[in-house]
């Protein structure tokens, strides 16, 4: 329950404001500002914060994710397939280069590289090096030349499970991939934007020449996503490319994984560390040396916390002395609206009122104007934020959907409150020191 | 020059204040100026005292020092019969809530109030808290004593003088006090609305309640149970 003391002041601090509609106006409009420039400096950061996230999740993965190499080599992607198989608490990876189009030709971005890139060799990616137990480097001899045809070159990754726990892929058209079905003979693909575009720009056959493949394969294209990889990329279940392998995607020439051949990348749920130890030692014993294996967990979030931090607290700075403009205002109206309810307060404290009751109805009034200015500012903000977004949003996919964050309506709250209590300090003494005597004679 | 009227049905009990070489001194920015000297003052339970005296002969200054708006440098005051001179600004501020009512000459009513609402200021004072519904029933109640229920709603610029020195008095009893001062209610009205104001206030002495009135007005303070003439910070 409320007490006697601060019902009264809510009272009389809302007869107050409602008396003073004028001035209580005037005081919202200095303080709008200060509090608005709180809470888009919030919110501004909060979003950029989420799209940032959002853009690393999508090739990082999430955060808290135990993110693992492995070697694609000596039987691991097998090792791997069988451990995972029927668990969503982790997902391998295994991607390989794949060709769609003409077989036998070079394809239009050779080296899988973007199509921004396309037709200016491998140079994109530098030549292809290779280096010796010694460290010694030395370029790697180009292969044959092939005839240029209607082929795009992508990276193909197979997938054990949903990635999507992991990476938030968002969708773009059609749909993901469901790997509670039997495999198809026609592996259905998915492809990243990236590789959707190069399809769209260049009409070349369905036809896809998988890396290692024992033959052509004729997939099955049922989607696009954004996966925040400039390369072209094409997902697909790994069981749907088994059928089409001679024996797993293992190769016993090691070059073949650093020149851009098989590689094995393994996502796990934090709280796994069993199953990563099992992964370990299976591994282990089938001859994969321990020092080739790496697992590290995902700290995106506190990475770019750091980073946005230095930059949040300069424009929190500039908002807050916007603020102070607004408390002055309020400040200034207080002493002037004190000034002139001299008469009023020496009444309210004749009939019994204590100094200090009398100085928390003036800060009552300041803090409700403070309070009913901070959420004309959060609407405002909120209001702002989905207007831009549906100016802007196409621009930014990652902000596409983003809510008003709720720290900007906090730091709102908490902005309209500290203008509030600064503003009515002063004139709320000042109250509490008029004499009555003085006055009721006058 | 002290008067006796004591009124024959008024028994004389305990008093309900007692004010003993009460002395006030005003120190500004000149030479300290003594306003009040050496000043005994009694109020009994259902007395009514008319305090009489030129401009600055320190009338208000008695009656600030008896509401407790301000304190006096030398003397005591018993409330009770218990000693309140040292009394701390909060329960201060609690006494005036219970024990006094106070009009002045100005009304002090709040123009954006209605009169309801300026009576039930009182009520909504930090002294407790009562329902919305019962404060109006204790307003309309006090409204009615002083004769305008009617006029609850109006705001006070819709009102005569004698009717917003009316709602003033409303506010002073709507708490029930013990005591009302009352410092020249009727300076700012015509002589008829006067004589009505000081036969209102003398209306509430019939319920026990004391009254001490601070006139200019030797008709008015003739209708008072006593009168008292400050001269020079001294009761002659």
């Amino acid at each position: 329950m409320l007490s006697g003391k601060f019902r009264s002041a809510l009272v009389i601090g809302g007869q107050g404001i409602r008396a003073r509609k004028l001035r209580t106006f005037l005081s919202m409009v200095s303080l709008f500002l200060g509090v608005l420039a709180v809470v888009a400096v919030q919110a501004g950061s909060e979003i950029a914060e989420r799209a940032m996230l959002t853009d690393v999740e999508l090739q990082s993965g999430k955060d808290g994710t135990v993110r693992g190499y492995v070697p694609g080599e000596k039987g691991a992607p097998a090792i791997v397939e069988s451990t995972l198989k029927g668990r969503s608490d982790a997902v391998a990876m295994i991607s390989s280069n794949a060709i769609i189009g003409e077989p036998g030709v070079r394809p239009i971005n050779e080296g899988g590289m973007p199509f921004e890139y396309a037709g200016q060799g491998r140079g994109y990616y530098g030549p292809n090096m290779i280096c010796d137990s010694n460290g010694t480097c030395h370029e790697q001899k180009q292969p044959e030349k092939k005839p240029d045809g209607q082929a795009i070159e992508v990276n193909m990754v197979a997938l054990t499970g949903d990635i999507r726990p992991f990476k938030p892929f968002r969708p773009v058209s059609g749909s993901w991939l469901e790997f509670a079905s039997a495999p198809s003979l026609a592996p259905r693909i998915v492809l990243n934007e990236e590789a959707a575009k190069g399809l769209r720009q260049y009409r070349v056959p369905g036809e896809m020449t998988i890396e290692g493949a024992t033959h052509h394969v004729t997939p099955q294209i049922i989607g696009v996503v954004q996966d925040g990889d400039m390369q072209p990329r094409v997902y697909m279940r790994l069981d749907e490319l088994r059928t089409w392998m001679p024996s797993a995607t293992e190769t016993t020439n090691p070059n073949q994984f650093r020149g851009g051949g098989t590689s094995l990348e393994l996502f796990l749920q934090p709280g796994t560390d069993d199953l990563q130890q099992l992964l370990k030692a299976k591994l282990v014993g089938a001859g994969v040396p321990q020092d080739q294996m790496q697992f590290q967990t995902v700290k995106s979030k506190e990475r770019m916390e750091s980073e946005l931090r230095i930059m949040r607290l300069i424009f929190l700075g500039m908002a807050f002395l916007v603020l102070l403009i607004g408390v002055a205002g309020i400040l200034n109206v207080g002493l002037a609206t004190v000034g002139e309810r001299v008469e009023e307060f020496a009444l309210r404290r004749a009939v019994g009122m204590s100094r200090m009751l009398l100085a928390g109805i003036v800060l009552a009034e300041t803090l409700l104007t403070g309070l009913l200015t901070a959420a004309l500012a959060i609407g405002a903000g909120a209001a702002g934020l989905q207007v831009a977004l549906m100016m802007f949003g196409s621009r930014f996919p990652s902000l596409v959907g983003t809510a008003f964050p709720w720290e900007a309506g906090v730091a709102g709250v908490i902005a309209g409150l500290v203008a509030g209590v600064l503003g009515g300090l002063i004139p709320a003494i000042r109250a509490a020191k008029i004499p009555i005597a003085t006055v009721m004679r006058a | 020059m002290t008067q006796s009227f004591e009124q024959p049905t008024v028994q004389v009990q305990a008093p309900l204040l007692q004010l003993n070489g009460i002395t006030k001194v005003l120190k500004g920015q000149g030479e300290p100026r003594t306003i009040l000297s050496g000043v005994d003052f009694t109020v009994h339970p259902g007395q009514s005292v008319a305090i009489l005296g030129r401009s600055g002969s320190g009338k208000s200054t008695l009656l600030s020092l008896i509401g407790l708006f301000d304190r006096a440098d030398e003397g005591q005051y018993y409330l009770h019969g218990n000693d309140i001179t040292k009394l701390p600004e909060r329960r201060a501020a609690a006494l005036r809530s219970a024990e006094f009512g106070f009009v002045f000459q100005r009304f002090f009513l709040l123009k954006h109030l209605t009169a309801a609402q300026n009576v039930a200021m009182a009520l909504v004072n930090g002294q407790g808290w009562s329902s919305p519904r019962k404060r109006k029933q204790q307003v309309m109640e006090a409204l009615e004593q002083v004769g305008i229920a009617h006029l609850s709603k109006s705001k006070p610029t819709r009102l005569s003088g004698g009717e917003q020195q009316r709602v003033a008095i409303a506010r002073a009893l709507v708490r029930k006090p013990r005591i009302i001062l009352a410092d020249e209610p009727t300076g700012a009205l015509d002589t008829e609305t006067g004589n009505l104001v000081v036969e209102v206030l003398l209306n509430t002495t019939r319920q026990g309640c004391g009254l001490v009135l601070v006139t200019h007005d030797h008709d008015h303070a003739r209708k008072m149970g006593r009168v008292m003439e400050l001269r020079d910070g001294r009761f002659n």
